[in-house]
């Protein structure tokens, strides 16, 4: 079993970059939109600007943004595509594998997870059905 | 122990900030000591600042930490040594002392003068004084211009201070321990000022700070005192992994960290918390988790603190030992 990588041993810059990529996945920095520059960034979150230079870097390396000179950083026209195919690959490491050790931990077997997968999605359905036409906002 | 640094991705300024003089060689201390008859407080310190970066000075009370920022600045004199900034010795050199400001943990005015009074005296200190920066950074302060100096709260001077050493716009700014008294407000208020300064008008900063958790971010590498030396010096990213954390049960904690180098450990119950030098490796890791032991990176706070406790402890060790030879005799 490996442990989940600790907050601290990840730099800061690292999750900068997966904050901005979050928002540019939820639609707040749509494809052609500008985003922060390193100096907003780094006021903001009263980080050193080198880092927030590393994080729109990092971005830029995978093709998700793209600079522009003299105007900015911009989402390039696949940069949400792009993230969401690299999100998707990442699933297993970031998500099942530590479910799958806590699982173990807890004595449930891969059978167990998948039930309860199975079941968590059926009760979300089950509320979303319910609840939405009863309790719509006037 | 030293740290290589990496500078693997380094930011590039925009082509408009780049309006500083040459030569750009940045701080250069080499071999620098400092005795007051026969405490030497600094004990050979050799380092390299490069312009246009900030720098965190970290370390416990008393390890030399004022000393070195003064003595760069040519408030007080060397031992031995030498000093240069971008090539040139700082001592009685108007040239580069006008690009250099220094904020005292304590800093002081003369106590009759009104704010206002040293406001328009400083322009002719500094080189590239901004008095609109100066104005805005009062007001965000919510300083009163036609205050006595001495009737400003403690909060309130600090700011002041930081205010100046913003506006001085000095391409080498030392700040030591700034802040002293600033609630956490006034404190974001800075943090968020010194970023936009020095992402626009890149400069050297080299702060001292206590409050390493919420400064830890706007320092882009570390150095880190000990008695009067430099035990470290690397990129912001690298410093935390000189270090690893290790918990568990006494026995296997005990068992596994045998053969590191303990920096600090802990009981709670049967539970041991242990700091040891270096980070581990993947077949290491493997060691820990077969013993059932949980291995963290150690926050920068918790390192300080840690090599602070050593250095006590040494200091106390130093003091029975004087004691005992004195029984002696």
């Amino acid at each position: 079993m490996t442990p989940p990588a600790p907050r601290s041993d990840r730099p800061i810059f690292l999750d900068l970059a997966d904050q901005i990529a979050d928002d540019i996945l939820s639609g707040a920095y749509a494809p052609g939109t500008q985003v922060p520059s390193t100096t907003e960034l780094s006021v903001h979150y009263r980080i050193n600007p080198a880092t927030a230079g590393k994080a729109l870097n990092r971005l830029v390396d995978q093709g998700v943004l793209e600079k522009r000179r003299g105007l900015g950083m911009f989402v390039t026209a696949d940069g949400t595509e792009i993230l969401r195919t690299q999100r998707q690959g990442d699933l297993l490491e970031t998500y099942l594998a530590p479910l799958m050790a806590e699982a173990a931990r807890l004595g449930m077997t891969p059978d167990d997870v998948v039930a309860l997968i199975r079941s968590h999605v059926e009760f979300s359905a089950s509320r979303s059905s319910t609840t939405h036409p009863t309790e719509a906002p006037r | 122990m030293t740290v290589t640094t990496s500078h693997a991705h380094r930011h590039q300024p925009e082509p408009q900030d780049t309006a500083r003089t040459d030569p750009h060689s940045g701080i250069v201390l080499r071999d620098v000591t400092k005795s007051y008859g026969k405490t030497e407080v600094l004990k050979g310190i050799d380092l390299h600042l490069d312009p246009g970066k900030v720098y965190g000075l970290l370390g416990a009370n008393g390890v030399g930490k004022t000393t070195m920022m003064s003595l760069i600045c040519n408030h007080i004199f060397r031992t031995s040594g030498s000093v240069t900034i971008d090539g040139e010795d700082p001592a009685e050199n108007a040239k580069i002392l006008e690009r250099t400001v220094f904020i005292h943990e304590d800093q002081r005015w003369h106590d009759d003068y009104l704010v206002k009074h040293i406001l328009s005296a400083l322009p002719s200190f500094y080189r590239g004084w901004q008095p609109e920066l100066a104005e805005r950074l009062l007001e965000r302060f919510s300083i009163p211009r036609k205050t006595q100096l001495k009737k400003l709260s403690r909060g309130q001077r600090s700011a002041f201070a930081v205010s100046i050493s913003l506006a001085s716009r000095a391409e080498y700014t030392f700040l030591d321990e700034p802040y002293l008294g600033l609630d956490p407000s006034s404190r974001n208020i800075f943090y968020e000022e010194l970023m936009r300064e020095v992402s626009e008008h890149p400069r050297t900063v080299l702060m001292s700070t206590h409050l390493i958790d919420e400064a830890a971010n706007l320092m882009e590498e570390v150095i880190l005192m000990r008695q009067g030396r430099i035990e470290l010096h690397a990129d912001s990213d690298a410093v935390t992994s000189s270090m690893t954390a290790v918990r568990g049960i006494e026995d296997a904690v005990d068992e596994f960290t045998a053969s590191y180098d303990i920096v600090n450990s802990q009981s709670l119950g049967r539970i041991r918390s242990v700091l040891v030098r270096g980070s581990l490796s993947p077949r290491e890791r493997e060691r820990a988790d077969r013993l059932h032991l949980s291995v963290e990176t150690p926050g920068l706070q918790e390192i300080v603190a840690a090599l602070g406790i050593l250095d006590h402890d040494a200091r106390q060790a130093d003091v029975h030992d004087t004691q005992n030879e004195g029984a002696m005799s």
